[in-house]
């Protein structure tokens, strides 16, 4: 079975990555690196060699797992997965580091088992891979607010894992064929679901890093290595999204979740200081999109969450890159010390700006061909269509407004900081480069994607109407950004966020619970203690003290006065003298013989 | 000192550049007016010149909601949004949110 599966017929990209990374270690120079990017090529090349079908099946346990679920939805988020994996090893090029190398490609094939799962047991082993690994990319900053963040992080995930290890066992009891745990499309709350899928969908809506469960994102993401935290960005939330789109496509809750998530981001990035948390502010909100068209449920919406997928893990991660950049080569990473960097660090503005652009969905740039599918997919839902087109629509303009405007403003212009920063490493330069280019092609291809999309639908994202509506949108969010600029300055503040609960939540809970408890402690408990376990337990104490002296004492003493009397008795026939021997030997002689004599 | 440094250090350049955006403003404001407006016509004197190949190269996709057909709706919206968010998150913070830097520290 083991052999089959990896034979030439079917190989799994992510377990090319899990186990390519640990070669790694052993190699060096120049031949490291180009493994470092042969990996990942690799990966690239044999998801795009994969053709529709069911592959790699294995027995276990009594249990068959499907680790190559290939069709259209898996096989364009794996490329997007893959070519995302070899982007952020190129920009990890420089960094000497096989730790981080290792848990960033065992991350990304992680990702990649996630998309072929076709069952929810081995979802589930990747699942949890992808959460282990990403934590370990917290880590490797190895200063103490990373430890501590990804602790947090860690513990969220390992609750969110629990809750979908919960919905699994409660969906393994109801179901038909106990031997294939087939992850199909799940309806959370039909009549006689169960709480299964309900389980299973908080799960995955966790990983989505919808509010109120996705206050992890922000605390951690910026938390990462500069290399750790491009891989972040790609693959947790998107893997996400892609088994909603599998398991929960339709459901109506999460049109709502989606359209809330995408404002709230927007919110929370305009308080934000931390370029870095900023940007994982608004990979909530773009997520939102996604979620929202998973929710819609049309062919057109999951076409729109797919392709947003796709051209916003290539332009979130040039965005990431760029903001990474300057983190490498300054050492800031708040808005409100920076300030001037275009005059040193222009290829990096420039290559930023067009992330900024694509997220922004200005007209020849990723997002307005993938973006625009969602919002025309708004048309299809069956109540308050108009609210969600709205908050939709504002949160676009939030996400120019902070991305496009905010946060190069603050970074590259504005207020000179004095802070010179130079160019990053060439390797950085380019992985910008390759995906700013990528972010060009899908602007002004969009064909190119379309045709991998899972649904076959004519959509048409330039319109007369949708580009001027658009450019309007645009530059006068632009006018209202330079009207206000002065409210807007970043201030060295944190915002609270749902991450409260489990940061400072439980030590307010401790302090607010503390005099009750120590009243209830020293009152309560210890009087019950005094009167009731005290009382009983010296009572029972003292009884066993007086059977102890009582009864065991005296039997131990009384044994011992008996052994005493006999061996007195015994002790007048030891003499010492051998002639007493003898005459007792005599004595036993002839009582045999008498015995002998006269019994028988 | 790059091409960037020259337009926004030399003030006259800086102000050059501050006009062409308000034209800018100008021009996409009157372009989301006037243009759906002008394919819309042509397509009609096309259609009534019975060339339908020219009027289908004028066929316009109508917008789905109504208020999409308010002239200048993108750019209203626009400028409306970005006011409607720096101003409510701004207060949000401010009232609730918004926290010294060692918050968690302490």
């Amino acid at each position: 079975m083991i052999l089959d599966y990896l034979n030439l017929e079917w190989i799994h990209p992510g377990l090319l990555l899990i186990l390519g990374a640990w070669v790694l270690p052993l190699l060096n120079g120049w031949i490291k690196r180009s493994a470092m990017l042969l990996l990942p090529a690799a990966a690239v090349a044999v998801c795009l060699r994969m053709t529709p079908g069911t592959y790699g099946e294995v027995g276990f346990l009594g249990q068959v797992l499907v680790f190559g679920e290939v069709d259209k939805l898996s096989l364009i988020f794996s490329y997007v997965f893959s070519i995302m994996a070899f982007l952020g090893m190129v920009y990890a090029l420089h960094v000497q580091d096989d730790a981080q190398h290792v848990t960033a490609l065992t991350y990304a094939g992680g990702a990649l088992g996630v998309t072929f799962a076709g069952d929810l047991l081995s979802l589930y082993v990747f699942w949890e891979l992808m959460a282990i690994s990403s934590a370990l990319l917290v880590w490797q900053r190895r200063d103490s607010t990373a430890v501590a963040a990804g602790f947090r992080y860690l513990l969220v995930h390992i609750f969110g894992g629990l809750i979908f290890l919960a919905g699994i066992a409660l969906y393994w009891s109801q179901t038909e064929s106990p031997e294939l745990l087939e992850f199909v499309k799940m309806e959370p709350f039909a009549d006689g679901a169960g709480w299964g899928p309900a389980l299973i969908l908080v799960a995955f809506l966790l990983n989505a890093a919808v509010p109120p469960l996705g206050a992890w994102l922000p605390d951690a993401y910026p938390e990462a290595t500069v290399t750790g935290a491009v891989f972040m960005t790609a693959f947790t939330t998107k893997s996400a999204v892609y088994v909603l789109i599998r398991g929960f496509a339709g459901t109506e809750l999460l049109v709502w979740l989606g359209a809330a998530m995408a404002v709230y981001g927007v919110v929370y990035a305009v308080l934000e200081n931390d370029a870095r948390r900023l940007l994982a502010y608004h990979i909530i909100s773009q997520v939102g999109y996604m979620v929202c068209g998973v929710g819609i449920g049309t062919a057109l919406a999951l076409n729109g969450a797919t392709a947003h997928a796709f051209a916003h893990i290539l332009y979130k991660a040039l965005l990431f890159m760029g903001a990474g950049a300057v983190l490498q080569v300054t050492g800031l990473r708040k808005l409100s010390e920076m300030g001037g960097l275009y005059k040193t660090m222009p290829i990096t503005l420039w290559l930023y700006m067009i992330g900024a652009f694509a997220i922004s969905a200005v007209p020849l740039f990723s997002g307005f061909v993938s973006k625009s599918m969602v919002i025309s997919a708004t048309g299809d839902v069956h109540h308050g269509a108009w609210l969600v087109f709205l908050l939709l629509t504002l949160a676009s303009a939030g996400t120019f407004l902070h991305t496009g405007l905010k946060l190069p403003y603050y970074m590259f212009f504005g207020k000179d900081s004095g802070v010179r920063g130079k160019e990053p490493p060439a390797n950085m330069l380019v992985a910008m480069g390759l995906a700013a280019a990528a972010c060009i092609l899908i602007g002004v291809f969009p064909g190119l994607l379309y045709q991998l999309l899972p649904n076959d639908v004519d959509y048409h994202p330039y319109t007369l109407h949708h580009i001027t509506a658009t450019l309007g949108m645009l530059v006068f969010t632009a006018l209202g950004f330079f009207l206000l600029l002065k409210h807007l300055d970043p201030e060295p503040k944190i915002s609270l966020d749902t991450d409260w609960f489990y940061r400072r939540g439980s030590s307010a809970f401790v302090a607010l619970t503390q005099r009750p408890l120590a009243r209830l402690e020293f009152g309560f408990v210890g009087e019950i203690y005094e009167f009731v376990i005290r009382r009983l337990v010296l009572g029972v104490a003292g009884l066993m003290r007086e059977f102890d002296t009582r009864i065991v004492d005296s039997t131990a003493v009384g044994v011992g006065r008996l052994t005493q009397a006999i061996s007195q008795i015994l002790r007048t026939t030891v003499s010492g003298n051998a002639q007493h021997y003898g005459l007792i030997m005599v004595a036993g002689v002839l009582a045999l013989l008498a015995l002998t004599m006269f019994v028988l | 000192m790059n091409f960037l440094e020259r337009q926004l250090e030399d003030p006259v350049r800086f102000s050059r550049i501050k006009r062409w955006f308000y034209i800018g403003l100008a021009v996409v404001a009157l372009a989301e007016i006037v243009l759906p407006l002008m394919c819309y016509l042509l397509k009609l004197a096309f259609e009534a010149l019975n060339l339908p190949a020219l009027a289908e190269l004028f066929h316009t996709h109508p917008p789905h909601f109504w208020f999409e057909w308010i002239p200048a709706w993108g750019s209203l919206y626009g400028l409306a949004s970005c006011v409607v968010i720096i101003v409510v998150s701004k207060f949000l913070g401010k009232k609730w949110l918004m926290r010294r830097e060692d918050y968690y520290d302490s």
